[in-house]
């Protein structure tokens, strides 16, 4: 499968990476990542991209303009894309479901709850 | 000020260190920060808050300090001047902003993008009217402070 890991922080990116590559079902997995909402969905365009790892504040289009973007094209309608953000209020975990989101993280995350929540989407 | 404002902004640091860096952090009584008064950090992540109320948070570190908790980050020995304290710094004050959030939920507010600043008294031009809280913070390898201002929400 390919994973695509968004976030404008490199560490972040890095972070969740690391954990991915802890799955033991990954092994033969590929991981693609994009600093931004735009990078990300011209990469999501030019592969085939089964799980986005999506944070929601970034510059040029943010996590939640991306999931907007997405699921309004009826290919993408059952990618599962999975935010990892800071944004903690209730009303965003809201927005970000009613926008189409498949699951939400709330940073910081720890390897082993990124591993947990992963377990359900790797395959 | 309502302390019950600020709770918010110190229980995300302490949750922030403990569960991404594995630090215990231990705070110090907040005060109303004097914008005039001179200070020894050298990098300070930036934050705006906007929506039902407009401020700021900012977090600032030693260079040294900072660099001490992006090297715990990157798994690697990191100098004060590598791109990664940058990234690092602004990981933080993002994930402290937008954690806050989730206790000032009678307010929708929205979070910027972190700006980063350095250098040796560094100078931030706060929004006149409002006031801002400092929270002196220590850490095995330093101390840090975050200061906080929330317009019509942490008031005098």
């Amino acid at each position: 499968m390919t994973v695509l890991v968004v976030d404008d922080s490199r560490i972040m990116r890095n972070i969740v990476k690391n954990a991915l590559s802890q799955h033991p079902r990954f092994t033969n997995s590929v991981c693609l990542e994009a600093p931004d909402g735009a990078s990300a969905f011209r990469v999501i365009e030019s592969n085939k991209v089964d799980l986005v790892l999506l944070d929601w504040n970034m510059p040029m289009m943010n996590g939640l303009e991306l999931v907007k973007k997405l699921r309004a094209k009826s290919e993408y309608a059952k990618l599962h894309i999975i935010m990892i953000t800071s944004e903690a209020a209730k009303y965003n975990v809201i927005e970000a479901v009613k926008a189409g989101v498949t699951d939400y993280m709330i940073k910081p995350v720890s390897d082993r709850s990124l591993l947990e929540k992963l377990d359900r989407y790797i395959v | 000020m309502h302390i019950e404002h600020i709770e918010p902004f110190i229980e995300a640091t302490v949750g922030l260190f403990r569960n991404m860096l594995s630090m215990e952090v231990e705070y110090l009584t907040p005060y109303l920060l004097n914008r005039e008064s001179h200070h020894e950090w050298e990098v300070s992540g930036i934050i705006g808050i906007a929506g039902d109320a407009k401020g700021v948070v900012v977090i600032s570190f030693s260079s040294n300090l900072a660099a001490m908790l992006t090297s715990k980050l990157v798994h690697r020995q990191v100098e004060p001047d590598d791109p990664d304290v940058v990234d690092a710094v602004g990981e933080l004050v993002n994930i402290i902003a937008g954690n806050a959030k989730k206790g000032l939920e009678q307010y929708r507010l929205s979070i910027s993008l972190p700006s980063i600043v350095s250098g040796l008294d560094h100078r931030i031009s706060w929004q006149s009217e409002v006031p801002i809280v400092g929270i002196p913070f220590k850490v095995a390898g330093g101390s840090f402070h975050l200061s906080v201002g929330l317009e019509n929400v942490i008031v005098r």
